[in-house]
């Protein structure tokens, strides 16, 4: 109670009478003066804009799915609750193969966006300069246009008999992938290779950023210490430089993979109807099938599982001590 | 393994952090590069290392030059300002780091002698922010040391450390170069540090090495103005040479500027080349060596000047208890501020600002520099 005293002093006036109050046993330590109460609170008055936008427009649509996913009905007769939780079973049955297919695409796109963006982050991070700020401004450049226009301008890059695809051609290179079942025949639009390009172009930004940002931050005498210490330069990136970069690659990789598994742009616009995703899938649903109940089953499934696979992949990397 | 630089330099742009320079460590040694910060020593002192390389000279380890070598081929190790731990590794693989790049497999027994040599047993599984800073320290230490360097080279190791935990810290280091025997490049701008743990220094200022020796040499016998001021602190008074050998060829006497006033000095203090009648010289006196008497009784027993001492007449301005000793500051008509250093023993109580006195001192005692340096060089560096 000592410490009352002076701490009520310093408050506003009336709060003075605030410790002598009865309402509370701990008044005398929580509540001091009315200063501190007003401190107390101002975190939530701060989580209150952001709370409120999340509570109607992420929140309350999500129990509207939840809701929807385990209605029956039609169109016509009108949907109502029923827990038909054969819903879940029927969706992953039918689109079994659009959920392998869309995690299978976002793991090669998150896979070739990672070896693609760790050498351009490096050099950017290491490397760059006076060149760093230009060369960041160009990463995010792409963001100046709609991410709908850059997927369309792909369509004309990729397009049949176009300098890319005879280029591919000539070297030899559309046989491998062919091979690979990644294309078919003397063309790339339309095929799985162009989703991926597509996917990988649209998501590598997500992937450099924090990988910049956590090479940035490594402390260069750390390298020095490790080629001090006999570290040959290849081994000092092996066992300093990429251990401390893994918040980084953990963050891009989940800021590429979890967009990138939902996304359906790139499937529409660059793939064939064989090269549908998940996400098609789940629109197709919404907006053409008007199956409102199995598209929202599909969206929770896809949500289910990514959560499964960032958690386990989270606790593999291991990365909370890192930073 | 001595450490021979000879003539190396190092320009970044057109900066000179180090001038040419020649420089001998000899094996065993603790020697300290001394100097305020910018003055090329930590820029030497990684050239050693290798994580610079030098613009010209070489650098020879025993017979082999190793000017070339890349930093993980060289057998020196570094302790770094910062320790540079590797955050994600515990404090056994950041130690065991450097075995592991050579190819021991079993690193186990020499972790655990190296965290006994270090007092650190219970701290091998702690990773490095779960430290103190001064365990960091030895766990740097112990990641070097545990190499066998031929050079253990310290980058201002102590200088995150707060002070009685540095001098704790300088007790320690001395007693495992000691116990090892390795040769201890120290980089340092404490001068006191240096002074207590190397046998040799290396004072340096703009890139250039300004004196080299022992401690106790550097400060009785500084060569330049930088080094009387950057080491303890000197009383420089401007005096011009009275004709040599008047005193015996051993001695000089100068006239001091501006005062009715000569002092002697040994002829081998004097660091000025040539010294001829009319040479102006600064004659410098370390304030403890000083002794001070009051006007009324200079020339009185037993209280008074001794016949032999060099002696300038001057009034008390300022007067400090330290503790152990008084600080005077005496105002003397040789131009300059002087101060006096008085062990606390039998003070004379007559001894207040205002009292005129007469400062004197062993001719022994005092040296001479050349007056064509800035005097006062050094004096804002500490």
């Amino acid at each position: 109670m000592t410490a009352v005293a002076p701490l009520s002093s310093s408050g506003p006036a009336p709060s003075g009478a605030a410790p002598g109050g009865e309402q509370d046993p701990d008044a005398a330590v929580t509540d001091s003066g009315g200063g501190r109460a007003r401190r107390g609170l101002t975190p939530y008055w701060l989580l209150l804009p952001a709370g409120l936008w999340l509570a109607v427009f992420f929140v309350a649509p999500l129990f509207y799915q939840a809701s929807t996913s385990v209605q029956s009905g039609s169109l016509e007769e009108g949907f109502r609750v029923t827990w038909q939780f054969s819903n879940y079973t029927d969706a992953l049955g039918t689109y079994g193969t659009h959920f392998v297919r869309s995690f299978g695409y976002a793991a090669v796109a998150t896979a070739l966006c990672l070896l693609i963006g760790y050498p351009l982050a490096y050099m950017i991070a290491v490397r760059a300069g006076r060149w760093r700020n230009l060369l960041l401004v160009l990463v995010i450049a792409p963001f100046f246009t709609s991410f709908l226009i850059r997927t369309l301008a792909w369509k004309t890059i990729l397009s049949d008999g176009g300098p890319v695809v005879s280029v591919l051609s000539s070297l030899h290179i559309l046989d491998v992938t062919s091979w690979l079942g990644l294309t078919g025949g003397e063309r790339v639009l339309a095929t799985p290779l162009a989703v991926v390009c597509g996917l990988t172009y649209n998501f590598l930004p997500f992937m450099i950023l924090p990988l910049y940002s956590s090479l940035e931050r490594i402390d260069t005498s750390l390298l020095e210490a490790a080629r001090d210490l006999y570290a040959k330069p290849a081994t000092t990136f092996r066992k300093v430089t990429f251990p401390l970069s893994l918040p980084g690659v953990v963050a891009g990789t989940l800021l590429t993979f979890i967009p990138a598994s939902g996304d359906y742009i790139n499937a529409q616009l660059l793939g064939s109807p064989n090269e549908q995703m998940v996400g098609n899938a789940i629109q197709k649903q919404f907006l053409n099938v008007l199956d409102y109940p199995t598209a929202a089953a599909m969206s929770f499934i896809l949500m289910a599982l990514i959560l499964i696979m960032v958690s386990v992949y989270m606790r593999k990397a291991g990365t909370e001590e890192l930073v | 393994m001595t450490i021979t630089l000879s003539g190396i330099a190092k320009t970044f742009g057109d900066f000179t952090a180090v001038h040419p320079l020649d420089l001998t460590v000899p094996e065993g040694s603790f020697f300290a590069l001394l100097g305020a910060s910018g003055c090329g020593k930590t820029t030497t002192l990684r050239m050693i290392a290798g994580l610079e390389e030098p613009t010209s000279g070489s650098i020879l380890l025993g017979e082999d030059d190793i000017t070339r070598l890349p930093p993980h081929k060289r057998p020196v190790n570094t302790v770094f300002q910062n320790y540079a731990l590797f955050p994600h590794l515990d404090v056994t693989e950041n130690i065991a780091f450097g075995l592991r790049r050579r190819g021991v497999k079993s690193v186990s027994k020499q972790v655990a002698e190296m965290l006994d040599l270090v007092q650190l047993g219970d701290m091998a599984r702690r990773k490095p922010r779960q430290l103190s800073g001064g365990q960091q320290q030895r766990v740097a230490l112990a990641r070097a040391l545990i190499n066998r360097p031929q050079v253990l080279l310290l980058d201002e190791p102590l200088g995150a450390l707060d002070l009685k935990l540095r001098r704790q810290m300088q007790l320690e280091l001395k007693r495992i170069q000691t116990e090892v025997g390795i040769t201890f490049v120290h980089v340092t701008h404490d001068q006191e540090e240096a002074m207590t743990m190397a046998d040799s220094v290396a004072v340096m200022y703009g890139g250039r090495v300004e004196q080299l020796g022992p401690p106790a040499e550097l400060y009785e016998n500084p060569r330049s103005t930088f080094v009387a001021n950057f080491l303890g602190t000197s009383n420089l008074i401007e005096a011009e040479v009275l004709s040599p050998g008047t005193a015996g060829p051993e001695q000089l006497r100068v006239q001091v500027v501006g005062a009715d006033a000569t002092l002697r000095l040994p002829a081998a203090r004097c660091a000025v080349d040539g010294v001829g009648a009319g040479t102006k010289v600064l004659v410098g006196v370390r304030p403890e060596k000083i002794s001070l008497a009051h006007t009324d009784d200079a020339d009185s027993v037993p209280r008074g000047v001794p016949e032999d001492h060099n002696r300038l007449t001057g009034r008390i301005t300022d007067a400090s208890y330290l503790g152990v000793s008084w600080q005077y500051v005496v105002e003397s008509p040789a131009g300059t501020q002087l101060t006096v250093y008085e062990q606390n023993v039998s003070r004379d109580s007559r001894l207040t600002p205002g009292a005129h006195v007469v400062l004197h001192w062993q001719p022994a005692h005092t040296f001479a520099l050349d007056a064509a340096q800035d005097a006062a060089a050094g004096e804002e560096a500490v």
